[in-house]
């Protein structure tokens, strides 16, 4: 068999597979454009008969969907952004301390937030949800970033970028004077942008679609849910009869995420290779 | 080197934040969740000692909790044996299929086969569930006109083994992506010159993936293997949203079963005990099939 010919068999099997892969996003957006009548009706047609947008306008206005989706989709990019921010923030610094400052204990912090990466959240899971009853912030919007903060994952990926940071560049820095936070947010934080944006792709494409912590964090609030969340509630309820609504509303809460992982596949890519798994 | 004190202490304040957020939102939590399981708590505040209670009430048959705790085992336990072996292979496949085409091609396909894994997990079941409903379903309809169980449709979330099929489906079609990039990344590391070496010798292409490929990229593949398994035993959202459990008790898994014996039954302190020994046999299976796999080939 000619390399041609075999090419052309495996970008046939590629393309069957990739039909797999795409046709239930594509089938996702075919019933957010039908009418309700439509919808309802048991067919397979790809294209609409009559292709409405009512779905979307009746999400973004409220509608007679009854429930406060422009207030989810605000709480959504609220605490994806601001979890996302700090998670940079607090990470990045205690990474820098950690691989190259002579904090007391480097070793045994070291290995006491990375063994945490191997233990399953779920242990964590009820206590967490008691301590932010306990401190009243259930309902809140802290409760739905703050423990995204204490993951080890970031401070673990950015460690392993900074150690391998050319020392040179610090010594010369420093020998100009500038001290420890000047290094840090003057020479180190400018050359490690791609490792950065790839941590923060990573943290909110976590927070924007994790939808168990948030359905609870949110103490059964209706305002306070979250997209994903809120999507959730309303697959369990009366709108599972809707499901051009539905759609319109996934396809709405699906935009940012793949517009971003799109955008950033690269740095997802790095962040996998770099986390040390080889 | 040691700087001077005052040197390690502006030091220390870089680690301060993160650490005070890991003290506070995840190893007191840790400790605390150890406390709650010897507690009875009932979630709305009040709370006392009870000792090993909850563990022995695991044990002990005929309670609620041991029915939570063993239902939600076995389900979580058929999940794990029935997802992980297509998550390996078929992620494993679509590696070895995506490095073998066309430089052209192959950043489109990676891309295509990676997306489903940027879709959240409401949105992953709001979709599937269109797909694999009864009466409307994409699939059963698809099925109708291929005039295939066209009398009685297939009740893809009522009736197993169907139900386990579409978990299984649905799991692969949402994660595979990252196992896949997991094993492409392993593939470009193995040494070009391996597989001419093999050609020079004759092998053909099965020779070549059984005798280079797969040696080579064995650390990946254990690598793979303990993450899929340990996401595999984290299963809530699939059947949590698209066949709440059903039929029966076939797909309750333990995560609901936690969740259930917390928030349901304002059991606090029996689904901290449920978590912790779902913990410890995660740990321990990971451990195992870790070891394992490195032995074998040591």
């Amino acid at each position: 068999m000619g390399t041609k010919a075999k090419q052309a068999g495996l970008i046939l099997i590629a393309t069957v597979l990739g039909i797999f892969f795409i046709v239930p996003v594509i089938w996702m957006v075919t019933i957010s454009l039908k009418s309700d009548a439509e919808a309802f009706l048991p067919n397979l047609s790809f294209i609409p008969d009559d292709p409405t947008i009512v779905n979307y306008t009746d999400a973004l206005s409220g509608g007679d969907l009854n429930v406060p989706i422009l207030r989810w989709i605000y709480n959504s990019l609220l605490v994806s952004v601001a979890g996302t921010l700090i998670v940079l923030a607090v990470d990045a610094l205690a990474a820098y301390g950690l691989a190259r400052l002579d904090v007391p204990f480097k070793k045994w912090l070291l290995s006491l937030f990375l063994s945490t990466l191997m233990i399953p959240g779920i242990i964590w899971f009820v206590p967490q949800y008691v301590l932010f009853q306990d401190l009243g912030l259930i309902g809140t919007y802290h409760a739905f970033y703050l423990p995204f903060t204490s993951s080890a994952f970031g401070v673990f990926l950015l460690y392993q970028f900074f150690r391998g940071f050319p020392k040179e560049l610090e010594e010369a820095a420093h020998i100009d004077g500038a001290n420890k936070w000047k290094i840090f947010y003057a020479v180190l934080l400018p050359s490690s942008k791609s490792i950065l944006s790839t941590l923060a792709v990573l943290t909110f494409m976590g927070i924007f679609n994790d939808y168990i912590w948030p359905f609870y964090a949110s103490g059964g609030n209706d305002t306070m849910q979250t997209l994903t969340s809120g999507i959730a509630v309303m697959t369990q309820g009366s709108y599972v009869n809707s499901p051009n609504k539905l759609m319109a509303l996934s396809t709405i809460a699906t935009i940012p995420v793949l517009v971003v992982f799109l955008l950033a596949q690269k740095a997802i890519v790095r962040g996998i290779t770099q986390s040390g798994i080889k | 080197m040691k700087g001077s004190l005052r040197s390690r202490l502006t030091s220390s304040l870089f680690v301060l934040p993160y650490f005070l957020c890991f003290c506070v939102f995840l190893l007191y939590p840790l400790i605390s969740g150890i406390i709650l399981s010897l507690q009875n708590n009932d979630m709305l505040g009040t709370h006392e000692f009870v000792g090993l209670q909850n563990y022995v009430d695991i044990f002990t048959p005929g309670t609620y909790i041991h029915d939570a705790f063993f239902r939600g085992l076995w389900g979580t336990v058929k999940f794990v044996v029935y997802s992980v072996p297509f998550l390996i292979l078929v992620g494993l496949a679509l590696a070895l299929l995506v490095n073998s085409l066309n430089a052209r091609v192959r950043g489109v396909f990676r891309t295509i086969f990676f997306i489903p894994y940027a879709i959240s997990a409401t949105v992953m079941a709001t979709i599937w569930m269109r797909v694999f409903d009864t009466d409307s379903g994409f699939l059963n309809l698809m099925l109708d006109k291929l005039h295939i169980h066209h009398q009685q449709h297939i009740g893809w979330f009522t009736d197993t083994p169907w139900v386990w099929i579409a978990l299984v489906v649905s799991t692969i079609w949402w994660t595979i992506g990252f196992n896949m990039m997991l094993f492409i990344n392993g593939l470009n590391e193995v040494p070009e010159e391996l597989y001419e070496a093999a050609k020079l010798d004759g092998a053909n292409a099965w020779n070549r993936l059984t005798r280079i490929t797969l040696p080579s990229i064995k650390n990946v593949t254990a690598v793979v293997m303990v993450m899929t398994i340990i996401a595999s035993f984290n299963v809530f959202a699939q059947p949590n949203l698209m066949t709440r459990g059903g039929p029966g008790f076939e797909t309750t898994v333990m995560l609901m079963n936690v969740f259930d014996v917390a928030y349901g039954q304002h059991q606090g302190g029996a689904a901290s005990a449920m978590a912790i020994l779902l913990g410890l046999i995660m740990m321990i299976v990971s451990a195992a099939v870790y070891r394992l796999l490195f032995r074998k080939e040591a």
